[in-house]
């Protein structure tokens, strides 16, 4: 399924996006299959993917480890593709990939929007791609109709908002906080007019990430967001439990406990 | 043509690959040094501080011993003289003047060797800023009289135990401090890397090295040197000694990178055996396997351990302005030996690639003229070398 339609049927049925990242091959490669299945039994509306980067700059300490992990784990593009198409045909929510720009330049921008699309994937977000490196990228991702999701900033100016929903696709991911990925206290009332602003350019869904580890973070930032982006809290969350006995229960209860809908 | 252009290439190089949070905050330090540049009391405090403080213009010193055992004529470019031991204060000078002239209260940076790290403490203490330094576990342990040093000085320094806990692990930290304190830190990088202003602005700081090298030179031997020979890590202190003769295209431009255990096992030689790719910032040549990983970079100087190298070198060894070549760890500390032994002078491990590289250059053209940037002093080496040489005391 495409986010456009998700998004759509979201807003039919008057409900908030509830997105949740998790990285490929962590805590073991063979258990992504898996997570993703319960993540959507769970009731998340789409899947982040993360591909781990060796240097992941934009993350803290969690993802850092878990990505870490998974490359010692021998996590790369290609067994990322061999993996997903095990189990991309029990998918019925979006898939969006996530990764820094350097494994996707090393495999080829073509290749892999190709290996996308024929996995059904249609929509990837670059961490360290800002828009004034972002037009070959841009431009290759129209050919394939993938959603290129960009991202606006707390410290993001209003001049260069404007530039970026100009090629948004898909939905616009807003960083709750100036800083990395991890457990966090937000403030609404920032938050709340950044995006007010930003709504007013655009008709592309906007969800906040980074930060939200809670419920109730997730009913606030709801009254005034599109959906948000759990990641840290769910990737804490595997670490802590994988060895455990029904570990994809746990996962389960879990995970629809800070959705609360 | 403009180099870097107005988005900070070097030809295919360079740019700026960063998280959406530093946009702003790269483009404030853009539009911050352009008007620096311009501003005659931030130039001139830069240029006080370089002469009274640091201790410019360096000696260009003849090395006869060196060079009668070697067979070449070997100027030597004494950054080591420097207040701190290296060329580093360069452009630590300029980045703190440049922190104040944008009115940030804190000082971020990353350090290797810890020469980065102590030349910020420096001044950061001198200056009055608040200082923060990020330094790889491993290089805390082997250069632990640095960290003393910046210790002193007033800075808080952070151990990084994440990846190899070396210098491209300190950076990665010192980007995360600074996306999460944009607004009144100031990340002082110290080489010619990272996203686009610093490889420019690393390099503007640095080129007086090259500048006062030519004029020096001219005065003493009344003709251009055949050779320049500098050590790369990021680039900073070779850059800043080719860039004055970037024009003098008969002056051949050499840069030593790190061979470490060899170019078939660990090492840093990104330049000679790395592939361009995308990484802390800007695309340029780095140390990856296949599937652009980045991969742990080794060298005895911690100052070169990196995987990656600035973009400008990508960009001369792509138009074939510099030759890249490599030392291993063995043959830097027969450097080191050589010219503490023939002219008095312990050179930092870094350096001592440089002078590690003059046997090699002597086989390909004896007698020729050469300046080395002596880039910095070896004290702080001295006990890597006797654990390397297995000397007791
Ligand atoms: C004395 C000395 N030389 C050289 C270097 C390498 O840096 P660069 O290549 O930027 O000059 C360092 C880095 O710590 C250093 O301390």
């Amino acid at each position: 399924m495409r986010l456009e339609e998700k998004f759509k049927k979201l807003k039919q049925e008057k409900k908030k996006a509830f997105i949740s990242y998790v990285p490929f091959g962590f805590p073991e490669i063979n258990m992504t299959g898996d997570i993703c299945l319960t993540l959507q039994e769970a009731g998340v509306d789409a899947i982040e993917l993360g591909i781990p980067f060796s240097d992941p700059l934009a993350d803290g300490p969690i993802i850092q480890k878990a990505t870490n992990w998974a490359l010692d784990k021998g996590a790369n593009v290609d067994l990322f593709f061999e993996e997903f198409s095990k189990f991309n045909k029990k998918l019925k929510i979006p898939i969006v990939i996530m990764s820094y720009y350097n494994p996707i330049l090393q495999f080829g921008l073509k290749n892999f929007f190709k290996q996308m699309k024929s996995l059904d994937i249609s929509a990837i977000i670059i961490v360290d791609l800002p828009l004034e490196e972002s037009q070959p990228y841009i431009k290759e991702a129209r050919k394939w109709n993938i959603d290129n999701i960009s991202f606006i900033t707390p410290t993001t100016s209003r001049l260069r908002v404007k530039k970026i929903i100009k090629y948004a696709r898909g939905f616009i991911y807003y960083v709750s906080v100036t800083g990395i990925t991890g457990p966090r206290d937000l403030s609404y009332s920032q938050l709340s007019k950044h995006i007010k602003n930003i709504k007013q350019n655009t008709e592309v869904p906007i969800c906040v990430g980074f930060g939200i580890h809670n419920s109730n973070q997730v009913y606030r930032i709801n009254k005034f967001s599109d959906g948000v982006i759990v990641g840290s809290e769910i990737v804490r969350f595997i670490e802590n439990n994988y060895c455990e006995k029904n570990f994809l229960n746990k996962l389960k209860t879990h995970t629809k406990n800070i959705i609360s809908r | 043509m403009k180099i870097p252009n107005d988005k900070g290439y070097y030809g295919e190089f360079g740019g700026k690959f960063i998280p959406e949070t530093l946009s702003a905050c790269l483009e404030e330090l853009e539009i911050a040094y352009a008007k620096a540049k311009k501003n005659k009391n931030f130039v001139n405090d830069v240029n006080f501080y370089l002469k009274e403080y640091a201790g410019r213009p360096t000696l260009l010193y003849s090395a006869k011993n060196l060079s009668k055992v070697l067979g070449l004529n070997i100027y030597l470019k004494r950054e080591d003289l420097l207040h701190t031991g290296a060329h580093k204060i360069n452009n630590a000078l300029g980045q703190v003047f440049l922190a104040k002239f944008m009115g940030k209260k804190r000082i971020i940076a990353e350090t290797g060797a810890g020469q980065h790290g102590v030349a910020v403490a420096t001044v950061s203490s001198l200056l009055g800023f608040k200082c923060d330094i990020y330094m790889g576990a491993e290089d805390v342990k082997r250069q632990s009289m640095n960290v003393f040093r910046m210790k002193i000085l007033g800075a808080n320094v952070i151990p990084v135990v994440t990846g190899a806990k070396t210098l491209k692990d300190a950076c990665n930290e010192a980007f995360r401090d600074w996306v999460t304190n944009v607004r009144d830190s100031y990340y002082l990088l110290g080489s010619v890397v990272g996203p686009h202003p610093y490889p420019m602005m690393v390099r503007d700081f640095q080129a007086v090295i090259g500048k006062e090298s030519r004029t020096q030179i001219l005065k003493k031997e009344k003709k251009l040197p055949d050779y320049l020979v500098a050590c790369v890590g990021g680039g900073s202190n070779a850059m800043g000694l080719f860039h004055f003769f970037f024009n003098d295209t008969r002056v051949k431009f050499i840069g030593v990178e790190a061979a470490g255990f060899g170019l078939n096992s660990l090492n840093s030689a990104s330049l000679s055996i790395g592939k361009p790719g995308v990484f802390q910032g800007a695309n340029s040549y780095i140390l990856q396997d296949k599937y652009g990983q980045i991969k742990n970079a080794h060298s005895i100087a911690p100052g070169l351990d990196y995987p990656g190298v600035g973009p400008e070198h990508s960009f001369y060894k792509k138009i074939k302005r510099a030759q890249y070549v490599s030392v291993n760890d063995k043959q830097a500390v027969a450097g080191f030996n050589l010219l503490s032994k023939t002219e008095g002078i312990i050179p930092a491990l870094e350096s001592a690639h440089a002078i590690g590289y003059l046997k090699e250059l002597a086989k390909k053209q004896k007698n020729s003229l050469v300046v080395v940037c002596l880039s910095g002093r070896g004290d702080k080496d001295l006990d890597i070398v006797r654990n390397y040489n297995g000397i007791k005391l």
